[in-house]
């Protein structure tokens, strides 16, 4: 099986989401993504979502976080602050068909790693910038979190209650967006090179990438003068739509109604005939009245299993989904038949479903997606000796240096660090942030007993 | 003028909606020629608006024309045995194909990847529907609501005493548009190295629940079931969370540095540096109602072009609100020329949200979605029919 990127090699300076999410579907293709981080400035990611909640050892290598946006990569450590460290990232680019970063703009250039440096080194080098607000424009040193760039985006704005503040999804929303922006144009920018032979610069900017999402409002606004509304989960398009709860606890259900056909069948389905005609029978009825229909919808709903009613709604030709909890996501009959989730064996975890980074399916290949994620500097000695040649004792020096080494020293004591990644669970379900808790959560994934770490032990 | 990145490739786009036609658009303006082939009633996009003065037309549709930039429109009747023979015209130098129908529906008009590819080995076929061609659900019909609710992110989004709330403008056609479109260069390149097409089975559901930042995660390595709370991370890095303020809205979030100095200096009151909300990450997190009482009548009072400026003075990853008016105002996308105006036939000079990234040796391009059928004539000549047969194919509907 060939991959399409094979022969390809990143050399991937980024952190966090974006970039990494970008190089990791690139890996995901075939590239071998070499990931550099410092000892200082670990991927802070390393610190996101113990297993079990423990947070003793080696935690930063154990971090589900981490391991989603970074499985399939080579972990080398240098840290810009040492300036031989530097001279080593310099000795690496000849090697490199990409390199991809993520820093504010004006770091590249201070470390002499700017797209014009790099092509003194490798003239032929694609070089990607994925960064908060682009490279120019009176943002550009904006410092950026995912979370914030959402709502700069024009998304949060028609994302909200009927009358209620904008509000944002609970996902760093363009993080994931801009990731695969990136390893799009990175493989155009590929594309161009294999007939051309020439490599160039991506400059590549997160907040606008996710502003197309909000096409809509914007031509609302552009063609008509008129600002879009926040409609809730109501259509511009069609009526009726909306959330309705069903039996149970927390449970809910999507239904979209597009035509008269479909509220017949709507209608038929619920046990409810007499809704079809009369002030409802018409698409116009059905948008002036819909709040009543909601309370009618909201009436049957409220008796049905979201599940059950899902799927009723559905083989009677009517759109409508379950609001399924991350819990139901992981076991959902058709996400795991279709393999959306790798089972992953990461050393010192055991197995975990890990969700794709890429949803499409080739006939032709399948992605190099289910690997683990690396520890901190774990291919440090493959990397600087077996590509660089560096010998023992210099890989020696330059571990009592702490150039390199796979212990990170980041601004907070590690201690402190420790008491940090690990969450305060019962808290955050007297708070409500979790909807519950589930301590035989791996029986019920069924990953009890399986993988490297319970072989171990 | 310099050559485009996907220059020499050609795209058949028979994908109707948003996310298939938006992905065709990607490519575009890398400089793909892109096919637009409709039914003779057009794509139903064009129907859904927002129009000028709200007056219904195919040709006036602003979502219509944010989705199909660059492309040339044909129409064709697929459902009839002569609009097939075209087609199959169209694709023999064709490298790619996009199509949106449901699983199916190719395949009974005997155009599915299965009976195209002896005939078209170089095609690269990319199915893009809700729930892909397979799988219990494959027959579900399917939007961007029902993706949000299957993936998982409708659960986490919104309040917690309220209904699981659907983020706007339908993002699961966009990520399904995205990552159809990453798939396609990758099939590309595939074909580069072994002279294969091949099928790609997108699914709306599965790319946006790849966006999934730690939410399965938190199950799958604490048991934990996240549940939607308001704008905020569970990654108890608070604040991080929409406030209004004196003209609208203002993203604060602390960052991961500098908290508590910064954000006591830039709310003007230095002594809450050393109070315990701001010391402890921790307790701001769980009393955050008192946090915030703190920090909402400062917002109250001050702009969020002045908070936004001065949070990034102290390197506080403020972010600003914007909406439709003011992203087509921003000084920041208006130096980089994110929206570029285009000039279209029947709707005059238009706004258009352009690229996200540039591309330093091929700039990508920037253009007008075609009028109904505008391309017909023009395309149906390249692949050799005259104009008589035109004609013929024209009034019989078939055109």
């Amino acid at each position: 099986m060939t991959l399409p990127l094979e022969g390809v090699r990143v050399l991937d300076l980024t952190q966090v989401y974006a970039g990494p999410t970008c190089t990791r579907i690139l890996s995901d293709l075939g590239a071998d993504v070499i990931k550099l981080e410092g000892l200082k400035r670990m991927d802070i990611t390393r610190n996101f979502v113990m297993p079990e909640n423990n947070g003793k050892d080696d935690y930063w290598n154990r971090a589900g976080y981490f391991l989603l946006r970074n499985g399939g990569k080579k972990s080398i450590t240098l840290d810009f602050s040492d300036p031989e460290a530097v001279e080593l990232v310099k000795r690496l680019v000849p090697y490199a068909d990409i390199v991809a970063e993520s820093f504010t703009p004006r770091v590249t250039a201070k470390f002499g790693l700017d797209y014009e440096s790099l092509t003194s080194i490798k003239p032929d080098v694609i070089m990607i910038s994925l960064s908060g607000y682009g490279q120019t424009g009176p943002w550009r040193d904006f410092t950026a979190y995912g979370m914030g760039l959402e709502p700069a985006s024009g998304i949060s704005s028609v994302t909200g209650y009927r009358d209620g503040p904008p509000l944002r999804t609970g996902i760093s929303f363009t993080d994931p967006y801009s990731g695969g922006v990136g390893a799009g144009a990175v493989l155009a920018a590929l594309h161009y090179r294999r007939r051309t032979k020439k490599g160039q610069y991506i400059d590549l900017s997160e907040h606008e990438s996710a502003i197309p999402v909000a096409g809509y409002g914007i031509m609302e606004y552009a063609l008509t003068g008129r600002m879009p509304e926040r409609i809730g989960n109501r259509s511009e398009w069609y009526a009726p739509q909306g959330v309705y709860r069903c039996r149970g606890e927390d449970n809910w259900i999507a239904i979209t109604v597009r035509n008269d056909a479909e509220w017949e069948a709507f209608c038929y389905a619920a046990g409810h005939p007499e809704w079809e005609n009369g002030r409802f029978g018409d698409v116009l009825g059905r948008f002036k009245y819909h709040d009543e229909i909601d309370e009618l919808i909201s009436s049957w709903t409220l008796e049905q299993d979201h599940i059950e009613a899902m799927h009723l709604l559905q083989n009677a030709g009517v759109i409508a989904a379950a609001v399924l909890n991350p819990k139901q996501v992981l076991l959902n009959p058709h996400l795991r038949e279709r393999g959306a989730f790798d089972l992953i064996d990461q050393p010192d975890v055991g197995v975990r479903p890990v969700a794709k980074q890429l949803g499409a399916t080739f006939s032709a290949f399948e992605p190099n997606s289910a690997w683990p994620a690396p520890k901190l500097g774990e291919h440090n000695r493959e990397v600087l000796q077996g590509m660089l040649g560096l010998s023992d004792e210099e890989l020696e020096r330059l571990e009592e240096q702490k150039v390199i080494g796979d212990t990170p020293e980041g601004a907070v004591p590690l201690d402190v660090m420790r008491m940090f990644v690990q969450w305060p669970t019962t808290t955050f379900q007297q708070m409500g942030t979790i909807a519950g808790l589930d301590t035989d959560y791996r029986e019920q994934l069924g990953i009890e007993g399986t993988g490297s770490k319970e072989q171990e032990t | 003028m310099s050559e485009s990145a996907l220059a020499g490739t050609r795209v058949v786009d028979l994908a109707q909606g948003i996310a298939g036609p938006y992905c065709a658009r990607l490519l575009a303006d890398l400089g793909a020629e892109v096919i637009k082939v409709e039914p003779p009633e057009g794509d139903y996009a064009r129907r859904l608006g927002p129009f000028p003065n709200d007056v219904p037309h195919h040709d006036r549709g602003g979502l219509f024309l944010h989705l199909n930039g660059n492309k040339k429109s044909v129409t064709l009747d697929l459902d009839t045995a002569s609009g097939r023979v075209v087609l199959r015209k169209l694709l023999a130098d064709a490298d790619v194909l996009i199509e949106s129908e449901a699983p199916g529906v190719m395949a009974s008009r005997e155009l599915g990847f299965e009976q195209l590819r002896d005939e078209f080995p170089q095609l690269v076929y990319c199915s893009v529907t809700p729930f892909g061609q397979t799988g219990p659900y494959a027959s579900f019909k399917g939007n961007s609501l029902a993706a949000m609710a299957l993936s998982g992110l409708m659960y986490i989004t919104g309040t917690p005493d309220e209904e699981p709330l659907c983020t706007g403008g339908e993002p699961a056609e966009y990520f399904g548009a995205l990552h159809a479109w990453v798939a396609i260069l990758a099939a590309l390149e595939h074909r580069a190295k072994t002279g294969a097409g091949q099928h790609i089975d997108v699914s709306m559901l599965e790319a946006l629940g790849c966006a999934d930042e730690y939410n399965t995660t938190m199950y799958a390595y604490l048991g934990a079931i996240r549940k939607r709370f308001y704008s905020r991370h569970a990654i108890p890095t608070y604040p991080s969370e929409i406030f209004p303020c004196r003209n609208g809205s203002i993203v604060v979030i602390g960052g991961a540095t500098g908290f508590p100095l910064m954000m006591a200096v830039l709310i003007e009151q230095p002594e809450l540096e050393s109070n315990p909300l701001f010391q402890n990450l921790w307790l701001r997190f769980m009393q955050w109602e008192k946090f915030e009482e703190i920090l909402r009548p400062y917002l109250a009072e001050h702009d969020w072009e002045d908070l936004l400026t001065r949070a990034q003075e102290l390197r506080i990853p403020f972010a600003a609100v914007l909406d439709a008016r003011t992203l087509l105002e921003n000084e920041h996308l208006r130096e980089r020329g994110f929206f570029a105006e285009v000039e279209h036939p029947e709707l005059g000079k238009v706004p258009l949200a352009a690229h996200p990234f540039k591309m330093s040796e091929t700039p990508l391009r920037v253009g007008r979605s075609p009028l109904l059928g505008e391309h017909s004539q023009e395309v149906l000549r390249e692949v050799g029919y005259e104009e008589e047969d035109q004609l013929v194919l024209r009034e019989r509907g078939v055109t």
